[in-house]
Parts: structure tokens; sequence; C-alpha cells
């Protein structure tokens, strides 16, 4: 069997929040269930790779905004793969560049977006900042709480064609209406940054499984079960308006 | 923005008893077991004395250090070597914000206690700078910017900016700006200033320094004529500009290209590349290259920075770590050969989104026991759990230092390494 291919897409200019650390653990967890995995990272100019599994995008500025747009659209291949069926993450920034259309700098200039994702971003009346918890439906039915922290001052709006990922519990989310993320087919976005699948194992494996087109073991760890414990109740106590 | 201007007599004598009242209440808050006071002090006065920072900076010489990593270590360098400048006569003639206050109140507690001095070497927090520059400042040194408690500055360059237009602002009065050449960011902040000194600080961190922050576009790395690496942009006229310092293995390298070992008493090449700025800036203040560096030779652990302090049996070598850069440049650091205590917190201080702890390689500490202390001890858990690295969780920092007998190094975030020192009576 070839390796899982986990494809980290320009760090330097969408990884201000520590987002490596979701390919980190998406890669881990498939070698903890003795499966071979890679992790390629790239760089602006660097050919995209057209065999990855999942594809990931992270946080940064709004000028790295605008260049990784362009670098994506120059290189083509993230689409072709996304046809081919591979899987799309993209947390904060990369959220955003996934819809339609976002906007940068104080005169809020609208930039389009790949267009991968069916919602539209704008500057919100004030920056969402801290920890937000909020309550997706699995696949199965089952629930779970997706704990993070935001820190962004877009807000996003869904389209018919995209569905929420979650419903928020603590925090802004998308935009305050009580919507956290959105999913359109393969493709999932979200504003918890950083490294969000560290703190949410389930989702991390429901990504796994969505590439992999097959269910994978359960991979007890009590050491991320306290971490969870920690983080919703310290949010829950502090919680936000 | 005006100058400031000698202020009458009624504004005096307010200054002198704020700083009297100021002064009672650090005290207190020493004597209570609060703190240092140096924080309250600063409260106070500015409370009750508004345009006392104004003041009490007035008529002095000054010298600022500011950026994201190493501002206390190189103001404690410039200071010593600017005090090493005025020979036997420099008791009481320097004052500086030595314990780290950076803020108006910090700049304020600190000049307050030496009114007597004609020179000030001020450590100065990024936001702070532009405020600064309103006033005659001789030499301001930028050092570095990189990801940084993102909670609060939510864009590295929106800080670049103010330092870019308060020195345009300065024009010819602004202060000779002595500047790291390898940070893209740095330079195009400092690029307005009337007069410039770069310092090739041969940054390691490059996280942040992707686009050129004139046009956007993004930069290369192309090797100079010294064979070391430098930035550029193809889509404009930006590139690094030649440096007149710099570092070159453990030297510094001089404007007429002598090299200088600086025989520092504080460890690692960041803290060269603190001593190559600082030694700029001194020599910029008047103080002749080898003056400076004797100064600079003395200075021994900078506010607590690598000091060593008492725990049950184990002795602490305490390091300070505050973001992606910072740990980047400390995990090498740390001992092979002694146990290793990494604590976490997510105060205001040191920031609430502890996501960074992504962006550190601690990868490279597989193979070793690593104990995870602080606040957020259970974040850091998971992480190296990622990383492959054999932990323990022991939430309580001082518990998780005592624990070992014989020499143990700690490395935390602000909070952490703060109550350290004042648990150890170093603060």
């Amino acid at each position: 069997m070839n390796p899982v291919e986990i494809v980290l897409l320009y760090q330097s200019l969408l990884g201000i929040y520590g987002d490596r650390g979701n390919a980190v653990v998406l890669r881990e967890r498939l070698r903890a269930r003795g499966r071979e995995a890679v992790l390629r990272q790239i760089e602006p100019g660097q050919p995209v790779p057209a065999s990855g599994a999942i594809y990931l995008l992270g946080g940064g500025e709004d000028a790295a905004q605008v260049t990784a747009v362009r670098q994506l659209r120059q290189d083509g291949r993230l689409f072709a793969a996304l046809d081919a069926g591979a899987c799309l993450f993209a947390v904060c920034a990369g959220f955003q560049i996934t819809g339609r259309s976002f906007t940068v700098g104080h005169d809020d200039q609208v930039i389009e977006g790949l267009g991968l994702l069916d919602v539209e971003t704008r500057r919100g009346p004030r920056r969402a900042v801290g920890e937000v918890l909020s309550r997706w439906t699995k696949p199965d039915g089952g629930q779970s709480v997706i704990t993070g922290f935001e820190n962004h001052g877009g807000h996003t709006y869904l389209g018919p064609e995209a569905t929420p990922l979650a419903r928020v519990e603590v925090g802004v989310g998308n935009n305050g209406d009580g919507t956290e993320g959105a999913v359109q087919g393969r493709i999932i976005g979200c504003y918890p940054h950083g490294p969000v699948l560290a703190r949410n194992p389930e989702l991390a494996d429901h990504l796994l499984e969505l590439a992999l087109g097959q269910p994978l073991d359960p991979l007890p760890n009590p050491e991320i079960d306290d971490l969870r414990r920690q983080r919703l109740d310290w949010a829950r106590r502090h919680h936000r308006r | 923005m005006g100058r400031v201007t000698d202020l009458g007599l009624g504004e005096r004598l307010r200054l002198r008893l704020a700083t009297g009242l100021g002064d009672a209440a650090a005290t207190a808050s020493k004597l209570t077991g609060r703190g240092t006071g140096a924080s309250v002090r600063g409260q106070v006065i500015t409370k009750l004395a508004p345009a006392a920072f104004d003041q009490l900076l007035a008529g002095k010489r000054l010298a600022v250090v500011s950026g994201t990593n190493g501002k206390t270590t190189t103001t404690h360098l410039l200071a010593a070597a600017v005090r090493a400048g005025l020979g036997d006569g420099a008791a009481g003639r320097v004052v500086s914000n030595a314990d780290g206050g950076n803020l108006r109140q910090g700049i304020v507690s600190a000049l307050a206690k030496a009114r007597r001095a004609d020179s000030a070497v001020l450590e100065c927090d990024e936001r702070v700078v532009p405020e600064l520059l309103r006033h005659r400042i001789e030499v301001l040194t930028l050092l570095n910017f990189s990801r940084d408690q993102l909670d609060r500055n939510h864009e590295i360059k929106f800080l670049a900016r103010a330092w870019r237009q308060a020195l345009e602002g300065a024009g010819d009065s602004g202060p000779t700006v002595v500047a790291n050449a390898a940070d893209p960011l740095i330079v195009w902040s400092a690029q307005t200033a009337h007069r410039l000194v770069w310092v090739d600080a041969a940054t390691l961190w490059r996280g942040d320094t992707a686009l050129c922050p004139a046009c956007g576009g993004l930069l290369t790395q192309t090797t100079g004529d010294d064979g070391c690496l430098m930035w550029d942009c193809p889509d404009c006229p930006a590139r690094q500009p030649k440096a007149a310092y710099g570092v070159v293995g453990q030297r510094l390298r001089l404007p007429d290209g002598r090299l200088v070992d600086p025989e520092l008493k504080v460890p690692g090449l960041f803290n060269l590349a603190n001593a190559a700025c600082a030694l700029a800036a001194a020599i910029e203040f008047g103080v002749p290259a080898a003056v400076a560096l004797a100064g600079m030779a003395t200075v021994v652990a900078p506010a607590g920075r690598f000091a060593e302090a008492r725990f049950g049996d184990a002795v602490a070598r305490l390091m300070l770590a505050k973001n992606p850069a910072g740990w980047a440049e400390m995990l090498p650091l740390a001992g092979a050969d002694r146990p290793l205590v990494l604590a976490i917190d997510s105060a205001l201080a040191d920031g609430q989104d502890v996501s960074w702890l992504w962006d550190v390689d601690f990868e490279r500490l597989a193979g070793r026991r690593v104990t995870c202390a602080g606040p957020r001890a259970q974040d850091l858990a998971v992480r190296l759990g990622y990383a492959g690295v054999e932990h323990d969780i022991v939430v309580d920092v001082r518990q998780a230092v005592a624990a070992f007998a014989g020499p143990v190094d700690v490395m935390s975030t602000y909070t952490p390494f703060q109550d350290l020192l004042l648990k150890a009576g170093l603060r």
C-alpha cells in the first residue's frame, strides 16, 4: 500500500498559529495504527503534488492570504486533486481563502477566493479572540464538542451549497449566528486555529476516514481526554459574550 | 506631534509628590509580598501626575531598545557599556529599567527612582516606541520582529508600520537607528529614519519573513559575498542592506572589519546578536568599542535570565522563552546531562493562546524525559506526546523542579519565570 500523503500548503504564508500541528497530528494518528504516512510541506513556487490524500491550509495575515490564492491558482493542482477525491481541511485565514471571496486591508478590498466552499467573508464589527466551543454532529449521528482558540477579524457567511460544521456553544464562530465552520463535500473549513486537531482527535479521525474511505480503530489517549476536559471546563467557566 | 518642552514649577511639585506616594505604594507592595513594587510605583505616579512620563524623560540623553526578543538582555548590555564609558563617575548617572518593566509605567517607575541620572538606557515595548519617539532619542536599537502574543498583537506588520510612521514624523531630529539587517520587517520599519546603522544579527527564526513588507512579493534568499544568507525581493528594490556590524562565529565584526571576542557571560548565539546590536548602539552613543566591550563582559544573568536558583536539592538554571523564535533559540541550550523542566502558562503576559506550542521543534528533545509544568502543562504534554518525547506532568512548577537533585534546566514562559525569580528572592 502506498503511504498516505498529507500535504501541508504554504506554511511560510499560512501557518502563523502553529497550524503545522494539524498535519503532524494526522500523520501520527495514521502511524499509530500501523499505516504508512508522509507529511509533505509545500512552499510557494514548489509544485503542489497531485497525489495527496489530505491537503491543509492554516492561518495568516492579509497579504499572505492574497499571495496564497494567487500561487494556488497559478499552480492549479490543488483543484485537480480535490476533483479527483482528495480532502481539504482549511483553518482560519485558510478557511476564508477557500471561499468565494474575502476582504483584506483597512479599506476592505474584496479578493476573489479559491471558490471551493460556498462561503463569503467580510470584516466583522470586532475581532473574535478567545477559546471557542462548538457542538459537532458526527456523520454517524453522535455528538462531539470541538474545542479550540479563534482569532479572526472576518465574519463568514454560508451560501446554500455549504453546511455549518458545528453549532457554537462558547465564542463567536463564523459570524455570531451560532454556526461554526463549513462543510461541502470533502472540504472542511473552520475557525478554531492551530492545533485544533490535537484537541479534537475525533475530528482528526473523521478527516482520515473521509480520505481513506474506511473506518479506523479507536486510539485511546487519556492525556488528550484530560486536555479536553480542562479546555471545555475553562471555556464554560470563562464564558465570553 | 509636538516635542516635549520644560514644564512649570507647579508640574514639578506635582511630580515630586506623585513620586513620593509612588515610592510609598511600592514599599507597601513589597512588604506585603505582592511583588517588587515597581509596577505599582509607576501606576501611582502616572495616575497622580499624568505628565510624569514626559517630565522624567526631558533633559536626559536617551538610548532605547525594542523588538520582539532580546530587549532586556540588550538593554543590560548597552547600559553596562554606557556606564563603562562614564568611568568612575558613572554611579547614579545612568538609569535603566533593568527589571524589564517596559511599558509606560515600568519606564516611569525606573526613571522616578533615579532623578539625578543624565542618561537613560531604556527597554521599550514595541507598542510604546512611537510615543517615545516624541522625545529626542539619540540611539534607537531595533532587534527583530516575530510572532508573539497574537491574541493581543493581531498583525505583526501593524507594529512595524507604526514605527515607520513615527520615525518619518521625527524627521531630522529623530534618532540614529541601529537595526537588524537580517530581519526584513525591521529593515522596512526602520528605513524612514534619518540615520541608520545596520547590524547583521544572523537571525535564526525565518518563520515570519516570507513576504516583502514593501510590496508583498515572495522574498528569496541569496548568498552574499561573505557566504552569509541575504534576503532579497525579486519584485522590488528591497533587499538585505550591507551591515556595518555582524556576528561571525563566536565573534563580532566591527565596521573596520576587525573581529572581536565579546567574552559574554550569557550563552547562546542570539545573545551574540544582542551584543552586536548593543555594541553598535554604544559606539553611536559615544562609547569607544574597547570600553563598551569591557562593560558588556560584566553582564551576568540580566533580569534573572540564566540565573541559578536553589529549590530543595535542585539548582535550577532559569531560562525564559516567550514565543516560537525564543524557543528555537533556547531549546538547543538545554544541557543534555541534566533534567529539563518546561513551564507553560497562558496568563495575560504569556499570551492566552498556546497554539504556538506547535511552532516549536520539540521533536529535537526525543530520546530524553521532560517534565511538563505550569497551568498549561497538559497542552504541552499532548504536544510532546505527538513529538515522541517521554514526559511527566507536575503542574506546580517549584514542585516539578524540586523533584530533582543537582543541576536542572528550567525553561518557562513569562509568568512562571517571574514567579520562580520571586520565589528564589532574585527579584
